[in-house]
């Protein structure tokens, strides 16, 4: 087992703040949007904090995107070699839908430059280059329907963004269990997630 | 009887025999002493000396069986410059004789006249009455009044005399004063009556009659015949229009005039029988000043209107106007006087409620999010008439326009009648569902060129008497619950509402599972309230995807939990080897 430096200060605080928000947000987003559950707060306060809490994820990927950008990093998103891809994300399935059960070792190690598996990084890619942005840009124009009225048209109406927001929705919700489960697949259930605080995480050597 | 009265009736009983003795003894007088009477320097009244030794007299009173009283005094020198100052008392009063005077006692004053003036037929024969068509019109009639009543008793007048005498509506008066009626060949009947004191206290007061009725002069006198007065009604609204061309611009594109002027050139009643022309809110000789509008005993609009009235008065506007507050608006003041038009689905009363109610959009914007989108969507009254019913309205829009689609222009473009079309638009009869919506949408994109049609909605009151119950700022509805959820009541009744092109709107009643169909989501793709309107189906995916994103890591744990004898196994298998190593 070795400890490598996975996760500089700027992406463990991007991720902190992410998921503070999209906590916050998912409850507020029920709230408004299934008044018939439990109710937690009125409809005007999960509105405001819902727009709060928004705004802090915009920002929050706007740094995001900034450091990667800018730091090259954004690459460990995006498959740049199809065939590797292909092959890579073969394996990791196998891994996890059968290597895993019987004590096969993890067949994609993490290092700063490839820290994703290629499952990984096909998800993350969805979600971060493809949803994310249409998460925010759909609910920056339903934050105000006047304002941006020209920009709702063009997308086909109101009704079609907010069932965009919607279903992105859904699927984040979804993968947020997926992602929380997965982060105690490492060596210890609480490896991933103490790498995520401390930025370093021990993984075995090959 | 009291005392005062017997002494009344004692009096006049004294003064009828002073008066009888008088009128015997003057005429004894002038049989025995016939040239020292008045009659013989006064030939042309030769019997007048007689009467006239009492009725000179200006105390000289009859009293009928009625109790009424009334003077019999003649002005002897007036009454010789009258058309009938050639003639003696007696050619007219021919029952009178000097045995039997005052005679019986008649029961009334109107009975006294109705005899008198049977002595006018004695020379005005029946073809010199109805020489002149107005004359002969009135004189015909059972209930004619009496010739008296027109012409007077002692001062009856030579015409060209009488006329020359009078100036302005004076001349018009002489008959319009009196009881006169006419009636319409429907059978309706429209008094002719004006009373003087009306005219007086109206806006007109400085008018003479022939300034409105320009055909009526001295000399002309048209008799005009309408079908009821309705008709009589439009045709004399007419009138108002030479002076009041300003007003009748705005009057013109009214839901009034619409529903009550004329087309073209041809009188017609569209719609409401009962739509007010001028005459109806303003009256006939009655017009008042504007302030007399401006009171709530002043509204026109309550003598159609009375329900609506009703509920106004309720209001919070209609009862801070009846405690005086003269800034709460009255039925003109949010829908004008005569430009009034349909107000739904249009901006117009909202415009009048901002108009009044500055800095409203600030005041909702501390609490309401997205308060122009709000403002824009939903009628103030919604919220404002918290009791009202509500309902969506949704509406045909050509986004190449912006404009609405008319009523007329979805006939034309889907080659239709008013009739097929309700009958095509709710097949089921249960409204318009999504399919028969997006299929309207589909039809009229392909047959309007290239108009893309879609509907928007907006939230009213359902009827729109509702719409005056408006309430306190404390009673409106703000919990944002009431609308964004599930369920609510205000999305149970959904109209597509067409504006007519006349005026009015068609109303076509469509299923509320429009709001919520999948299918309608492009037909509908405007009208979208976060909690409101769900799409079903959208739930139902939902909540399969994060039950799948749950599922799976519980599946996942699951089976790495039966398999863990495998792992550990394998890593024995594995340390095993290790050590062997």
């Amino acid at each position: 087992m070795k400890k490598i430096f996975l996760h500089p200060l700027t992406v463990r605080i991007w991720h902190w703040i992410n998921a503070v928000s999209f906590i916050v947000l998912i409850i507020t987003g029920l709230q408004i949007r299934y008044r018939e559950i439990p109710n937690l707060t009125k409809f005007k306060t999960a509105v405001d904090i819902h727009n709060l809490f928004g705004f802090i994820l915009v920002l929050d990927f706007v740094l995001w995107l900034v450091y990667y950008v800018f730091t090259g990093k954004i690459k460990i998103y995006v498959p740049l070699n199809p065939k590797k891809f292909f092959i890579g994300a073969l394996k990791q399935a196998r891994y996890y839908g059968y290597g895993l059960f019987i004590g096969e070792g993890n067949p994609h190690h993490s290092t700063p430059d490839d820290k994703f598996n290629p499952l990984q990084q096909s998800a993350y890619f969805m979600i971060m280059l493809v949803l994310m942005p249409l998460q925010l840009i759909s609910g920056v124009l339903l934050w105000d329907i006047r304002m941006f009225a020209g920009w709702i048209e063009l997308l086909g109406g109101l009704k079609i963004v907010d069932i965009v927001h919607v279903i992105v929705f859904f699927f984040l919700f979804a993968f947020l269990f997926v992602h929380v489960y997965l982060t105690t697949l490492g060596t210890t259930p609480l490896e991933h997630i103490k790498a995520m605080f401390t930025g370093y995480e021990e993984i075995e050597e090959r | 009887m009291h005392k005062k009265d017997l002494r009344k009736a004692a009096g006049e009983k004294v003064l009828h025999t002073l008066s009888f003795l008088i009128f015997s003894i003057t005429s004894a007088y002038c049989l025995v002493f016939p040239g020292l009477s008045g009659a013989q320097k006064l030939p042309v009244l030769e019997n007048a000396g007689a009467c006239m030794g009492c009725h000179a007299s200006k105390d000289l009173a009859m009293v009928f069986k009625n109790k009424e009283k009334m003077s019999v005094f003649i002005a002897q020198g007036d009454f010789r410059k009258t058309a009938h100052g050639a003639l003696s008392c007696t050619d007219c009063h021919q029952q009178v004789s000097l045995e039997a005077h005052p005679g019986r006692v008649v029961e009334s004053r109107s009975v006294f006249a109705k005899e008198s003036s049977g002595a006018c037929r004695n020379c005005h024969s029946d073809s010199q009455l109805k020489a002149k068509a107005n004359h002969a019109y009135v004189a015909e009639k059972t209930d004619a009044p009496l010739c008296t009543e027109c012409h007077g008793a002692h001062n009856v007048m030579r015409i060209p005399q009488w006329k020359s005498s009078l100036r302005g509506k004076e001349y018009c008066l002489t008959c319009h004063r009196r009881n006169i009626s006419k009636t319409f060949g429907s059978g309706e009947k429209l008094s002719l009556l004006i009373d003087p004191s009306n005219l007086a206290s109206s806006a007109h007061n400085k008018h003479d009659c022939s300034d409105c009725h320009t055909e009526y002069t001295g000399d002309s006198h048209p008799v005009k015949t309408f079908a009821g007065g309705r008709e009589h009604s439009i045709a004399l609204s007419g009138i108002c229009r030479k002076c009041h061309e300003g007003k009748f611009t705005l009057l013109k594109g009214s839901i009034h005039y619409n529903l009550s002027f004329q087309v073209g050139e041809t009188l017609v009643s569209r719609g409401n029988p009962k739509a007010p022309v001028c005459t109806d809110c303003h009256g006939f000789h009655t017009v008042g000043p504007k302030a007399a509008y401006e009171t709530v005993s002043g509204i026109p609009c309550r003598k159609c209107h009375e329900d609506i009235f009703r509920i106004y008065a309720k209001s919070v506007h209609g009862m801070a106007r009846a405690k005086g507050e003269h800034k709460a608006p009255l039925c003109a003041s949010c829908h004008f006087a005569h430009e009034i038009n349909f107000t739904a689905m249009t901006d117009k009363i909202k415009g009048v409620c901002l108009g009044c109610h500055k800095g409203v959009e600030g005041l909702h914007k501390k609490w309401l999010p997205n308060t122009e989108l709000h403002l824009s969507v939903i009628a103030c009254a919604a919220c404002h008439a918290p009791t009202s019913e509500k309902g969506i309205y949704l509406q045909l829009i050509d986004q190449k326009t912006g404009k609405p689609f008319t009523h007329g222009q979805i006939l034309q473009l889907l080659g239709t009648t008013s009739e097929e079309l309700s009958a095509r638009l709710d097949t089921h009869g249960l409204g318009l569902d999504s399919y028969q919506l997006s299929y309207i949408i589909k039809q009229l994109n392909e047959r309007g060129a290239d108009a893309k049609v879609t509907y928007l909605g907006q939230m009213d009151v359902n009827k729109y008497s509702e719409a005056h119950q408006l309430s306190l700022k404390k009673n409106a509805i703000r919990e944002c619950e009431s609308c964004h959820s599930k369920g609510s009541k205000f999305f149970k009744r959904v109209t597509l509402a067409v504006i007519k092109t006349e005026g009015g709107m068609e109303r076509y009643p469509v299923n509320p599972d429009v709001l919520t169909s999948i299918i309608s989501t492009f037909s509908s793709r405007q009208f979208y309230v976060i909690g409101g309107t769900r799409i079903a189906f959208l739930d139902l995916a939902g909540i399969f995807v994060v039950f799948c994103g749950i599922l799976l890591p519980i599946a996942h744990v699951t089976i790495r939990v039966f398999t863990a004898p495998l792992r550990k196994a394998r890593k024995s298998e594995e340390t095993g080897r290790g050590k062997s190593k």
